[in-house]
């Protein structure tokens, strides 16, 4: 499975005696070794890998060698070969990589990082070389590739073979001297070059001539000069051969691969076009296919007679045709003999079956369209595939099978259901889950013995998994939590995955409807399920979960305690943190940040940020943002914090969890506190809250909002109510977090309703909540009335010296920040011209001449203005103006 | 000849010339594809229905054989398609 590795992918071709020796090309390479990156791309048959494998070997450098196939075009098998083949080179290299990319959750970011450091630590020459390059297309893997040049230490090299340019920035490598590069033009070879192919290796009698005009035909090709070389060994009259080869306009492989099979003895032409189908050879693999014996002698005749075939490893036990040569091969067989196709793979699977290579079995059993077969194989290792989560390899497979033999199997259809759901498509995902349900109460289908009996017990349970988790995508409550519940219901005790999906988003829903207890329950037993599976970033993300719930029952402890587990968990193990730990680091400054300590705060924004984007989970760009938003606010900077909750917008990302505090919502709630009351009021008519509508939890914090609006507008009336019933409900289901904001509300509604004592009531209920977990920017973030509130608490109340502790902290930032004081005394006329006036470019006696007034007037409009605005500059007064858009 | 507008998101047929004269053998690694062999010893490659993802899966095959690739040519949907892999349509 994808924890298999071929060890004859990392083995570098050892070069033939007697090559061609290539001084010129040699230069360039050593001149590479100096450089960071060599890349050598030509078309196929130009000798890229035997120039690269023949300079390797004289070498002193460390050699990584990795040769790549179209399997590896997926990011973690890519990294565990390219950890593989370090470790090849070097035992120091690449180890905590191989076990960062282990299954069942490949750490690719943790795996580079640790290559990089590997390499840095190395006190020696290193050369990785990623053979066949052009096998790889997919952009996450050549970005990560970039990230990698970028840093590495000058002792170790990259060398690249390739069909095609790779998508890295070769620009800016060239531009910084950084890239060598080799070309079809310098591997072509020269007439001298192929004098002594010809003449020397190939151990023909050709003169200057003849050579000259192969040469000129081929236009030094060398995969076409060997096809020549082997159409005139041991024939009488080369020159005849040259003369009808320049004669001739077609396709110059077709005609020398033509003329090389027509020149062998039928039982090696027999053997090379039925082990044509064969991607590596080995003596007892091409006995199976060929259904015959004598294969190593076959091998050895054929490698010792420059047939195109490359020895994979010292022993010559495994080797391949030159690709070009192959695809010669499988275009004769398929033109002879096509019927034969089926009966070949079949035998090559059946090899590879017995072998322990399952992928490959399955793979010649597609390509003999034996459907059945590739089924029967593919069954037994979808659980291997749960754990290592390889579901492209899986979804491939699947999807190359007929829809049919899917349907008709319920674990294969499970296994689409659950492969494309993992790969973000929906559709026909409900259709494949209803077919798999039903073919497991119907009776097996005829062609196969249907499911085991251990899958039959497990299906059900992991089928209302995913029932539950497409119900979550489409926004279906009830249903995701009926199909949860019969999930935990039907689900085996050790079916960890099963189990751990469907409690987590059991939990989910409960959030959703506001049951916080049952929730948090829930959620913390799918955590509990996938940490027994080993699904442990899956643990690490789960904390914000599991905090964000504590959040809102008012535990801002055990919210930390959270934080706390994720990072532990993350750290957990050599290496750079697992992705998430920046996220713990953010939700812990937003506690700080409730508790004022906003220098704790800041610490932990930057401790997250400092592990990097890449360390945080998708959703930490917009939660990160809208953390130092409040905090800003927190800190007095408004201009900062609306510009962070834009940005939180822009960068938003949702997940399967629900959006409880909405980002316009928030800014909705600064604009208020800043008397910016009609954009505030167009936040409320499109978020389409009314102070009539049903209390439902995912919308309480807009309702309080709304509250607040309201009470900003003068609309007690309407908002008394509104607030009433929220501080029931929230009270009533154990919201405690949204129970305080709106107690809270509540008791700034009585004071501006001259209820006093209600008021104090209020805040003395908020305080019983509030008090045990340390909450205090909630109050301190409100404005000159919360101090009046305050005191009241502070000399009436139930809990005195909490409201006085807060007191305090208003004090100081009161008289700092007096935003609110501007808002209730607002300029005059007059005062509102200077402010303009001020904003120029204009000095004190230029505003004054403006104005038609004495200096000494201006003097005293600016102090008045300074005073509403409570600024003691002229910089801070314009700046505070626009914040208040009184400009 | 009206003028042909290939989209990323369509399909359009294209025409492939390449350098010297592919056997009929390799028509199934051409699949659904036509190849005409023209007098001045290339090979005319009508794909009569790609998109863009197909377009470059095939030039990749061409690439993997080493065929020089002289041109690539959207074909104008009026243009018939010959039925015969051999001859010049001309």
């Amino acid at each position: 499975m994808s924890g298999y590795l071929l060890e004859t992918k990392l083995h570098a071709p050892k070069p033939r005696p007697r090559v061609v020796q290539r001084a010129r090309l040699g230069e360039r390479l050593a001149r590479g070794a100096s450089s960071k990156v060599t890349l050598v791309s030509a078309p196929p048959g130009f000798g890229k890998s035997t120039l690269v494998a023949e300079w390797l070997g004289q070498q002193t450098a460390a050699v990584a060698w990795l040769s790549l196939d179209a399997d590896d075009n997926d990011p973690a098998r890519f990294w565990r070969y390219v950890a593989a083949a370090l470790q090849t080179a070097h035992p120091e290299l690449g180890l905590d990589a191989a076990r960062a990319l282990e299954p069942p959750e490949p750490q690719i970011d943790q795996a580079i990082h640790s290559v990089l450091n590997d390499l840095a630590n190395l006190e020696r020459d290193v050369v990785l070389v990623l053979d066949d390059f052009h096998m790889i297309d997919r952009r996450d893997i050549g970005d990560e590739l970039a990230y990698v040049i970028d840093r590495l230490p000058a002792h170790a090299h990259l060398v690249m073979t390739t069909r095609a340019d790779p998508t890295l920035p070769l620009a800016r490598l060239r531009a910084r001297g950084e890239l060598v590069e080799i070309r079809a033009a310098d591997l072509r070879f020269t007439e001298a070059e192929a004098w002594a192919y010809l003449n020397g290796t190939m151990g023909l009698d050709l003169g200057g001539a003849d050579v000259g005009t192969l040469e000129a035909l081929t236009e030094g090709w060398i995969a076409a000069l060997q096809l020549a070389a082997l159409s005139m060994q041991g024939r009488a009259d080369p020159a005849s051969f040259i003369a009808s080869f320049a004669g001739d306009d077609r396709y110059v492989v077709d005609y020398l691969a033509d003329e090389v099979l027509a020149r062998q003895p039928p039982d090696v032409r027999r053997f090379l076009l039925q082990t044509s189908i064969l991607d590596r050879l080995t003596a007892s693999l091409c006995d199976a296919v060929t259904g015959g014996g004598g294969s190593r002698a076959m091998l050895e005749r054929l490698d010792r007679g420059n047939l195109f075939l490359l020895p994979l490893d010292d022993q010559r036990r495994w080797y391949r045709y030159h690709n070009l040569f192959a695809d010669v091969l499988r275009t004769h067989l398929l033109a002879e003999d096509p019927d034969s196709l089926p009966a070949l793979h079949r035998r090559a699977s059946d090899w590879f079956e017995r072998d322990g290579d399952r992928s490959e079995a399955i793979r010649h059993a597609l390509a003999g369209s034996d459907f059945i077969r590739a089924a029967d194989l593919i069954e037994p290792a979808i659980a291997d595939f749960g754990r290592t989560r390889d579901e492209v390899t899986l979804r491939r497979w699947l999807e190359a099978l007929p829809d049919a033999v899917v349907r008709a199997r319920p674990q294969l259809a499970t296994a689409l259901a659950g492969a494309l759901m993992q790969t973000g498509m929906l559709a026909g995902v409900a259709d494949l889950i209803a077919t798999a349900e039903a073919a497991l109460e119907g009776p097996a289908a005829a062609t196969h013995a249907g499911p085991s009996e251990s899958e039959r017990v497990r299906l059900p349970g992991h089928l209302a998994m995913l029932r539950a988790g497409y119900s979550r995508i489409t926004g279906d409550l009830p249903n995701t939590i009926a199909h949860a519940q019969r999930a935990l219901s039907v689900a085996a005790r050790d079916d960890h995955l099963s189990r751990g999906g469907a409690a987590s988003l059991l939990g989910l829903a409960r959030w959703e409807t506001g049951d916080l207890d049952q929730a948090h329950r829930s959620f913390a037993a799918g955590m509990a399920s996938l940490e027994a599976g080993g699904y442990r970033s899956d643990v690490v993300g789960g904390q914000v979960t599991l905090a964000d719930i504590r959040i809102a029952q008012g535990r801002l402890g055990d919210a930390v305690d959270a934080y706390r587990r994720g990072l532990d968990l993350a750290v957990e193990g050599a290496g750079p943190p697992l992705r998430g730990a920046a996220d713990m680091h953010v939700g812990m400054s937003g506690v700080l940040r409730e508790r004022n300590d906003l220098v704790g705060a800041r610490e932990h924004l930057a401790a997250g940020r400092a592990l990097g984007e890449a360390n945080g989970l998708p959703k930490n760009p917009y939660r990160s943002r809208l953390a130092e938003a409040r905090l800003c606010q927190a800190e007095g900077d408004l201009r900062l914090a609306f510009d962070l909750l834009d940005d939180a917008e822009r960068v938003f990302f949702a997940d399967f969890s629900p959006m409880v505090e909405p980002i316009p919502a928030v800014r909705a709630r600064l604009l208020i506190a800043h008397g910016r009351l009609a954009p505030a009021r167009e936040w409320a008519d499109r978020a389409r809250v009314g102070a009539t509508d049903d209390i439902s939890y995912v919308r309480q914090f807009e309702h309080v909002t709304l509250a607040r609006l309201l009470l900003a507008e003068g609309r007690v009336d309407e908002a008394v109510p509104l607030i009433d019933r929220l501080v029931a409900a929230a009270q009533d289901r154990g919201w405690v977090g949204a129970a305080i904001d709106a107690l809270i509300v509540q008791a700034l509604a009585r004071q501006a309703g001259g209820d006093l004592t209600g008021a104090v009531g209020s805040m003395d209920a908020a305080f019983e909540f509030a008090a045990p977990e340390g909450y205090a920017r909630v109050f301190l973030d409100e404005g000159p009335a919360m101090a009046q509130l305050l005191t009241l608490a502070s000399k009436r109340g139930t809990l005195p010296s909490y409201a006085g502790e807060l007191l305090r902290a208003t004090g100081p930032r009161a008289a700092r920040t007096p935003a609110r004081r501007g808002l209730m005394e607002s300029l005059s006329e007059r005062e509102l011209e200077v402010l303009r006036l001020l904003r120029s470019d204009l000095d004190g006696p230029a505003i004054a001449n403006e104005l038609v007034v004495s200096l000494n007037t201006l003097r005293t409009h600016t102090k008045n203005i300074y005073g509403k605005l409570g600024v003691s500059s002229r910089r801070a007064a314009v700046r505070r103006a626009e914040e208040l858009d009184l400009l | 000849m009206n003028d042909p507008k290939p989209r990323l998101g369509g399909t359009s047929g294209y025409e492939i010339r390449t350098q010297g004269r592919i056997s009929d053998r390799w028509s199934h690694w051409f699949e659904g594809m036509t190849l005409v062999h023209e007098d001045d010893g290339t090979t005319l490659i009508r794909c009569p229905d790609l998109d863009q993802a197909a377009l470059h899966g095939f030039l990749a095959r061409v690439r993997d054989l080493g065929l020089p690739l002289i041109s690539v040519t959207p074909m104008s949907s009026s243009e018939p398609t010959p039925g015969s892999s051999q001859g010049s349509p001309r």
